[in-house]
């Protein structure tokens, strides 16, 4: 049973087409993963498009016969070859099923690369200026205690993880704001996540500190 | 073609957005519509819809943009995308309305990456796969129904439109897969299934007609 879902405002911006990319995966592959924001989501859409349909313009007649015209006699628009999509993603040996939102970006998944601390990642390039990391967590994983400069969400996609708040499973979604500490790890069971940060981390205990250059190569 | 809700059409000669009220247009008659454009590109049925959705969108677009060349753009593609891609359309996913707000929504995405110049940006039919070919294809989607039986479905069939007929004799009596169909009788997959959705659709009506 998922227990942590995006609130009602992000849902509503994904909808909209104004949330952050990289978050829009993010929040998208829990759409997938929840029926509970599935159903939301369709209410949303609704609500949204009788309400940007709500008023119509006086369209000039003219221009209107000629835009119907040109519509009508335009070519097909050319079949695209469908990009090769992964529908499974290999960590340590490890296979794991990628929800279909993360399946569409499957191709912009980079190479893993281990980090100190039983946790592997891989970045997802979505934008220039925006990307999201695979985080894989062997058994017995943690990752330091940090703090943010300002969001962070993830999402489990397999497995548990726990920090000093809760424990997390399969399509949980975490929103935690700035000037939130946690330290996440994984105890018998291992887990893979998706994690998006709008900003750099900041590590706050003595140990992690002086790894401090590997943090931003951790979540970039 | 298609025989839908005869008694909601409404006699429209006239061009102006204004001259039909909103409720004379449910959204069963613009699903009707969309079918038709699907099966047989009915141009008066694209007419009808884009009379409806046209001054909608710009009015939305013109809000969102602020541009109204920008926003004609947006109608201009959103309205091709329906034309072209009306198979597409399932009606048990949504309302016609919300279809094609996604689609708006998705073209309006674009134009805004395309601003920013990055060739590598995400695009929007990566994030919401609205006028993706594969999207419809779960297949359970178009499993029989399970409140049409097979019986019902041979003594109804004969009344539905030949396309439409064909299709249906040969998934539902021959046991072909929609693929099979579509290799076949040499038409796109696309159609097959707005074929199959319609024919179903009309074999429900007929079906409660007579109980
Ligand atoms: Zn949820």
């Amino acid at each position: 049973m998922i227990k942590f879902h995006p609130n009602e405002e992000l849902l509503v911006q994904y909808v909209q087409g104004n949330l952050d990319s990289a978050l829009a995966v993010v929040v998208g592959t829990h759409i997938d993963m929840c029926q509970h924001c599935a159903q939301q989501k369709k209410d949303i859409e609704d609500h949204l498009s009788a309400k940007a349909f709500g008023a119509a313009t006086d369209f000039n007649e003219l221009s209107m016969q000629t835009m119907l015209d040109e519509i009508m006699n335009s070519s097909a628009p050319a079949i695209e070859v469908p990009h090769k999509v992964n529908k499974h993603v290999v960590v340590e040996g490890k296979q794991f099923r990628l929800p279909p939102s993360l399946a569409r970006v499957s191709k912009r998944l980079g190479e893993w690369s281990k980090v100190p601390g039983s946790v592997w990642r891989a970045p997802l390039q979505i934008d220039n200026d925006s990307a999201i990391n695979l985080i894989y967590m062997g058994a017995g994983a943690s990752v330091p205690e940090h703090t943010h400069r300002s969001q962070e969400a993830t999402l489990v996609l397999n497995g548990t993880f726990i920090d000093e708040h809760d424990r997390y499973h399969d399509g949980d979604f975490v929103f935690l704001n700035a000037d939130h500490r946690h330290s996440p790890q994984t105890a018998e069971e291992d887990c893979l996540t998706l994690a998006w940060l709008d900003a750099p981390l900041q590590f706050t205990s003595g140990m992690a500190r002086l790894l401090n250059p590997f943090s931003s190569l951790f979540f970039k | 073609m298609m025989q839908v809700m005869p008694e909601k059409r409404v006699n429209r000669h006239h061009m102006k957005s204004n001259s039909a009220s909103p409720q004379e247009i449910t959204p069963e008659y613009l699903a009707g519509l969309l079918g038709e454009v699907a099966l047989s590109r009915s141009r008066r049925a694209f007419s009808e819809l884009f009379k409806h959705f046209a001054p909608r969108l710009q009015s939305f677009a013109t809000r969102q943009f602020g541009n109204e060349q920008t926003a004609m753009d947006l109608v201009q593609e959103t309205m091709t995308n329906v034309w072209h891609k009306a198979h597409l359309f399932s009606p048990d996913k949504g309302s016609p309305t919300t279809w094609i707000f996604t689609i708006a929504r998705n073209i309006r995405f674009d134009i805004l990456r395309k601003n920013k110049k990055n060739q590598n940006d995400i695009s929007a039919d990566e994030l919401w796969p609205v006028l993706s070919e594969e999207m419809s294809d779960s297949d359970d989607e178009f499993a029989i129904d399970q409140t049409i039986l097979l019986q019902e479905i041979t003594s109804y069939y004969s009344q539905l439109p030949d396309a439409q007929r064909v299709v249906i004799e040969h998934i539902y009596i021959e046991g072909k897969s929609q693929q099979e169909v579509s290799d076949e009788l040499g038409i796109p997959l696309g159609t097959v299934k707005s074929r199959t959705r319609l024919a179903l659709q009309k074999l429900r009506e007929l079906i409660t007609d007579h109980d």
